[in-house]
């Protein structure tokens, strides 16, 4: 007999596919699930107790799925989220989409209505399968509990394999009830061969690049999904060549490093969108040419040659032609480029000149808390381990541009989906997967509200992130457009009646305070940093702030508006 | 200009559904399409004759796109009249 079958022999639980479920989760090193139990997925819950994984009960899935999301863009492992059929399933749809958009890699459980009753409107049953094929990376129905242990072990190597995403698991109630062989025999795993860049395209790439008298280095979040920041910091290093980030990739360049011009795009530095406008050569490193990035496409970059360096090979010439293209690790391709760049020297001192003329400013008028200013002081007294777990809004945008950033995945965003609603169950995902890392939530009045209930996750488990939340009793990102490009026709987005949030949290059992006063700046960041558990900052700021520099939609990022 | 496709996969629960979802999510329309009976155990194939919905989507594009669907061993394409349905 072996070990295995010995403990198998003690162990009380019934030997069934929920346990083989939970055997493979551990089997995969999994060690936090988020989730919330229901009538399909109770025989997994009746499976939980007894074994090594941590379950965290959140108050709606949508949140389960975007703590699992943060967890896994902090440890670089999978998320895993847990989900009851119909209802339970289709409230995680949201979470799967943002980690479908934002190539995070996640497995999603969801329990289904037994195998019998499927097709027959059966009490909550929906096709989850079928609902969520646009936005998952893989996806399976469990037909036979024999095969719970290779459809898991295939989930796995998927979600993180290439280019990461989700993969759905459904699995029907009979399923989960049947009796099986425990332990099952450890299932086949597939062989990763290393990959190694062509030397004759690299070549040909270093040839570029020193032809080029204007390169640019514009770099997304394929960096650090592929774990390719040092490679990225040495190359950045090794060339001098001037870069910008997405959204996606903040922190994977310190952001206060010479030569680093910000992030670039709608909301992006004048320097960064300036310095793409002009370049003679576009080094492209996991970077997707987003609408969000490039506004009008076809002035984007405009005389520029581009070389594009990606995990995913849909992602070539997708939508601007690549020029050289490398598909594949981003990290063996940034370490095996050492192009000689000896003749941007004038180019550099020019990016330089113009990150210093148009550096962002912060002598705002009047005595009312500026909320860029508050972000800069919180991420700069935060220190190397500063994460932001932001919502979406006004106050994301002011996170990008103003936060200091030391590391990859420390600005974790609703990127592609941009999905109000991320940031509460995101910081908490993250604390619990980074517990040494300094966790702020940064989130609106509008979106705070819609993943309030998480606030009862954070207490009960007592999980110390800190809430800064931005009040200007608006969705302040529509009224800002609205304002700007519907003519002031202001249409329901006044939040003035909002609740008193400083209240609604001590309700939950969370310290909360209110700021309004620029002179309570520096005490209010100190209470932030020395308060060991939760804490809200709900902060009143003028509802009449805007998000500058700004490219309006449709047109070319050298055409940025400013106030 | 109409395309014909031809797609080789492991042909498990769902992933005619799958294939036909992504053509048509990426801006292709389907015109025609033709899946010779399957054999569950091996790898199953179909051929379809698809048209782009507007200029800028390429068939490059598309090709990558669903070679990186899990269980799709084989993509080819090539320019054609477009074919008959599948009766
Ligand atoms: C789930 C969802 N619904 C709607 C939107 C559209 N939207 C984008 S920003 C925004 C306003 C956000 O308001 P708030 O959270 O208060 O942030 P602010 O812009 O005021 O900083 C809205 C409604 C969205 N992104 N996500």
């Amino acid at each position: 007999m072996t070990a295995a079958h010995a403990h198998a022999a003690n162990d009380p639980r019934p030997a069934t596919g929920a346990r083989l479920v939970v055997d493979a989760l551990e089997r995969e090193g999994v060690s936090v699930v988020f989730g919330y139990p229901g009538g399909a997925i109770m025989p997994v819950y009746d499976a939980l107790p007894g074994s090594k994984l941590t379950h965290i009960l959140v108050r709606h899935e949508q949140a389960a799925a975007f703590a699992a999301d943060a967890w896994a863009r902090v440890t670089g492992e999978v998320g895993v989220c847990i989900a009851t059929s119909g209802p339970g399933a289709t409230n995680l749809v949201t979470g799967i989409a943002n980690a479908f958009m934002d190539s995070v890699p996640m497995v999603a459980i969801t329990g289904q209505t037994a195998s019998h009753l499927l097709g027959t409107d059966a009490f909550q049953e929906t096709d989850i399968f079928g609902v969520t094929l646009p936005i998952v990376k893989h996806s399976f129905i469990i037909r036979d509990a024999a095969d719970i242990p290779t459809v898991f072990a295939e989930a796995f190597a998927l979600a993180r394999s290439g280019r990461p995403g989700p993969v759905l698991v459904d699995l029907p109630k009979d399923v989960a009830q049947a009796s099986v062989p425990f332990p099952a025999a450890e299932p086949d795993r597939a062989s990763v061969h290393p990959f190694r860049p062509d030397p004759e395209t690299i070549s040909a790439a270093e040839a570029m690049i020193a032809q080029a008298k204007k390169p640019v280095l514009y770099f997304g979040g394929g960096v650090p999904i592929a774990g390719a920041e040092e490679a990225l910091r040495a190359f950045f290093q090794r060339t001098g060549i001037p870069a910008v980030a997405t959204l996606k990739a903040l922190g994977a360049l310190p952001t206060w490093w010479p030569g680093y011009l910000g992030m670039l795009g709608m909301h992006g530095t004048r320097a960064a969108n300036m310095a793409v406008d002009g370049c003679d050569l576009l080094i492209c490193v996991g970077a997707r040419f987003d609408d969000r990035a490039t506004g009008r496409l076809d002035s984007f970059a405009p005389r520029a040659k581009v070389i594009h360096i990606d995990g995913d090979p849909a992602e070539i010439s997708k939508l601007r032609h690549a020029d050289l293209a490398m598909a594949g690790d981003i990290r063996a391709i940034l370490d095996a480029l050492d192009p000689d760049t000896v003749g941007i020297g004038d180019w550099r001192a020019e990016c330089a000149r113009n990150a210093v003329r148009w550096a962002m400013r912060y002598d705002a008028p009047g005595s009312g808390v500026y909320a860029p200013a508050l972000l800069k002081a919180i991420s700069e007294a935060a220190g190397d381990d500063f994460i932001a777990a932001c919502d979406v809004g006004q106050h994301q945008m002011w996170v990008a541009q103003h936060c200091r950033f030391a590391r990859p995945q420390a600005h974790l965003t609703s990127g592609g989906l941009g999905a109000m609603g991320y940031g509460v169950p995101a910081g908490f995902g993250a604390a619990l997967a980074d517990p040494s890392a300094k966790v702020f939530v940064v989130t609106g009045d509008g979106s705070i509200m819609m993943n309030i209930q998480e606030l009862a996750t954070i207490r009960r488990y007592r999980i110390p992130v800190k809430i800064v939340l931005l009040d200007n009793s608006q969705l302040g990102m529509v009224r800002q457009w609205q304002e700007l490009f519907y003519a002031e026709n202001f249409s329901e987005v006044d939040l003035s009646d909002n609740p008193d949030f400083a209240e609604v949290a001590r309700s939950f059992g969370i310290e909360a305070f209110t700021l309004d006063r620029r002179a309570d700046v520096p005490a209010a960041v100190e209470r932030l940093m020395t308060t060991s558990g939760p804490i809200l900052c709900h902060v009143r700021i003028d509802p009449r702030e805007n998000v500058w520099p700004l490219v309006p939609p449709g047109k070319s990022n050298a055409e940025m508006m400013e106030p | 200009m109409t395309t014909r496709i031809e797609i080789d996969f492991a042909p498990a629960e769902g992933a005619i559904l799958r294939l036909v979802g992504l053509i048509e999510r990426r801006g292709f329309e389907v015109v025609a399409m033709d899946v010779p009976p399957m054999d569950r155990a091996r790898s199953a194939s179909m051929a379809l004759s698809l048209r782009a919905r507007d200029a800028t989507r390429r068939i490059e594009t598309l090709d990558a796109q669903i070679r990186r669907i899990h269980g799709v061993s084989d993509v080819r394409h090539r320019a054609a009249p477009a074919m008959e349905a599948a009766s």
